[in-house]
């Protein structure tokens, strides 16, 4: 059984129709990549994924139970949603650092807050350190962002979604914001967290990338998925003329 | 050297006056300051606009005007002032009426910094599960005071020398008390240095004040 089925997601902005009719699903320590032209939704999905946008409708059940029905808006208050969204991590283009912590608070401030005794507070930092390591990051631990490179912020961001433990690991472009001889290192990070069977949705421009990393991928335009399948067939041999023509433009580039 | 300590205690009492108004004001008007930028920022628009247009008139008018029409207006319409007799009613006018004025002056200062923190911030707090009690007080708080500590700082210097304007509803002040000296004060007449002298108070005090900011900022300069 998947582990996270999407349904019939729709999302309006006013009169806009943003997103219509998504439908995936996903199993466990499976990866999805996203790939589509700017403005096709991506990012819009994977807030709808976080909760940081509401779906006009459709479900997201993970692991069987279904956590979100837009036709039940009883069922979206704040606190519920902050327990659901749990289920979810994110990982910014903009890597969204709070300025204000070192890397290792950074990733450990979730789970301090949460420990409101502090009767973990070792057990945490010794978590986050190992995490810091499994990015390359150790030596880091104790700079703020602004002493770090893009590349390390970036690593830093995935460290501190990861230390949440969500079931399914959003990314959204987690390369774009970064100098060409960064993004390798970031890459890298993404690649070793799915050879651990990490479940994962990727939104990505690079194509290489996601043939290689993802088992399977979505190629959205224009608000809807234009074609799902495994990987390799969808970036090698599209069914799709539309899909074609985005990777033949991308090829170009 | 008689004279000039007498002189210097005329002041210092005067100076004690400033340091009320002051410290009164800077207590009154940094809460409320944070409660009109919250209205200057609200999604209901009457209210919204309401709380600009507020702004607007205060920040638009000379605070001078303002201290005489809060103490003499009500009891020019009404033929009978609302305010005690004497200094305290004078005090309380002026406090009330600098509170106001200052607090719209800050409002707009978190306005700005309440604004220039990035929603990304709120929403990496958001998608970590964190409340938005949480995120104000752990994220954006922080990151909001570092960007108003500069702005601030001018107001707050700004306002060690307005607490002089206070003088117009004879409020006694240092500026008074150093004035008095030029008709006749504790014995003396004619004097005039003491007013020039009363200059050094507000140097010492914008000095220290210019110090403890500057601290404030350096204290925060860890982060970006
Ligand atoms: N808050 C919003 N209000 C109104 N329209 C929005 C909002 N957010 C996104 N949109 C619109 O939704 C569409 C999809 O935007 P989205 O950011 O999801 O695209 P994207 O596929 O992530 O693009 P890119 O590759 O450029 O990141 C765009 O047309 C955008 O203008
Ligand atoms: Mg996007």
């Amino acid at each position: 059984m998947a582990l996270l089925e999407v349904s019939h997601i729709e999302k309006h902005f006013g009169q806009t129709k943003v997103l219509s009719d998504i439908s995936f699903s996903l199993d466990q320590g499976q990866s999805l990549a996203i790939i589509g032209s700017s403005g096709s939704g991506k990012t819009t999905l994977l807030r709808c994924l976080n909760f940081l946008e509401t779906p006009t409708s459709g479900t997201i059940s993970v692991g069987g139970a279904v956590i979100f029905d837009a036709a039940q808006p009883a069922a979206q208050r704040e606190e519920e949603l902050r327990q659901k969204r749990l289920h979810f991590g994110l990982v910014f283009q903009s890597f969204n650092l709070f300025p204000q912590y070192t890397a290792l608070q950074n990733v450990t401030l979730a789970l301090h807050l949460r420990d409101e005794k502090g009767a973990r507070r070792e057990e945490i930092d010794r978590a986050g350190m190992e995490l810091l390591e499994k990015m390359g990051l150790a030596d880091r631990a104790a700079h703020y962002p602004h002493q770090l490179s893009g590349g390390q912020q970036q690593r830093v961001a995935i460290a501190r979604a990861l230390a949440l433990k969500p079931d399914v690991l959003c990314f959204d472009e987690p390369t774009s914001a970064l100098d060409p001889e960064l993004t390798g290192e970031v890459l890298k990070v993404i690649r070793a967290l799915g050879q651990q069977h990490t479940t994962m949705i990727i939104v990505t421009h690079e194509m290489a990338f996601a043939r290689d990393v993802a088992d399977q991928v979505i190629f959205m335009d224009g608000g809807v998925i234009v074609e799902q399948g495994p990987a390799r067939e969808v970036i090698e041999a599209p069914r799709e003329e539309r899909t074609r023509q985005f990777l033949a433009h991308y090829a170009e580039t | 050297m008689e004279m000039f300590l007498t002189v210097l205690g005329a002041l210092n009492v005067g100076f004690v006056q400033t340091l009320k108004l002051f410290v009164t004001t800077l207590l009154g008007a940094l809460p409320l300051g944070l409660v009109i930028s919250f209205g200057s920022m609200s999604s209901f628009k009457p209210l919204r606009c309401l709380t600009r247009f507020f702004v607007w008139v205060i920040r638009g008018t000379p605070l001078m005007l303002q201290l005489i029409v809060i103490y003499y207006g009500p009891g020019t319409i009404t033929g009978r002032s609302p305010w005690p007799a004497g200094e305290a009613g004078r005090f309380l006018a002026a406090a009330i009426m600098f509170i106001i004025n200052y607090s719209c002056y800050f409002s707009e200062i978190y306005r700005g910094g309440i604004q220039s923190v990035p929603v990304g911030q709120q929403e990496a707090g958001l998608v970590l599960g964190l409340t938005r009690r949480q995120i104000f007080f752990k994220v954006t708080l922080l990151q909001m005071v570092k960007r108003i500590v500069p702005p601030m700082s001018n107001e707050i210097i700004t306002l060690v020398k307005d607490t002089s304007l206070a003088r117009i509803i004879s409020f006694q002040e240092v500026i008074w008390a150093g004035q008095a000296f030029m008709k006749t004060s504790h014995g003396y007449s004619g004097l005039v240095w003491p007013l020039f002298f009363t200059g050094i108070y507000y140097l010492i005090f914008s000095g220290l004040m210019t110090l403890l900011l500057g601290a404030l900022e350096k204290k925060l300069d860890y982060f970006r």
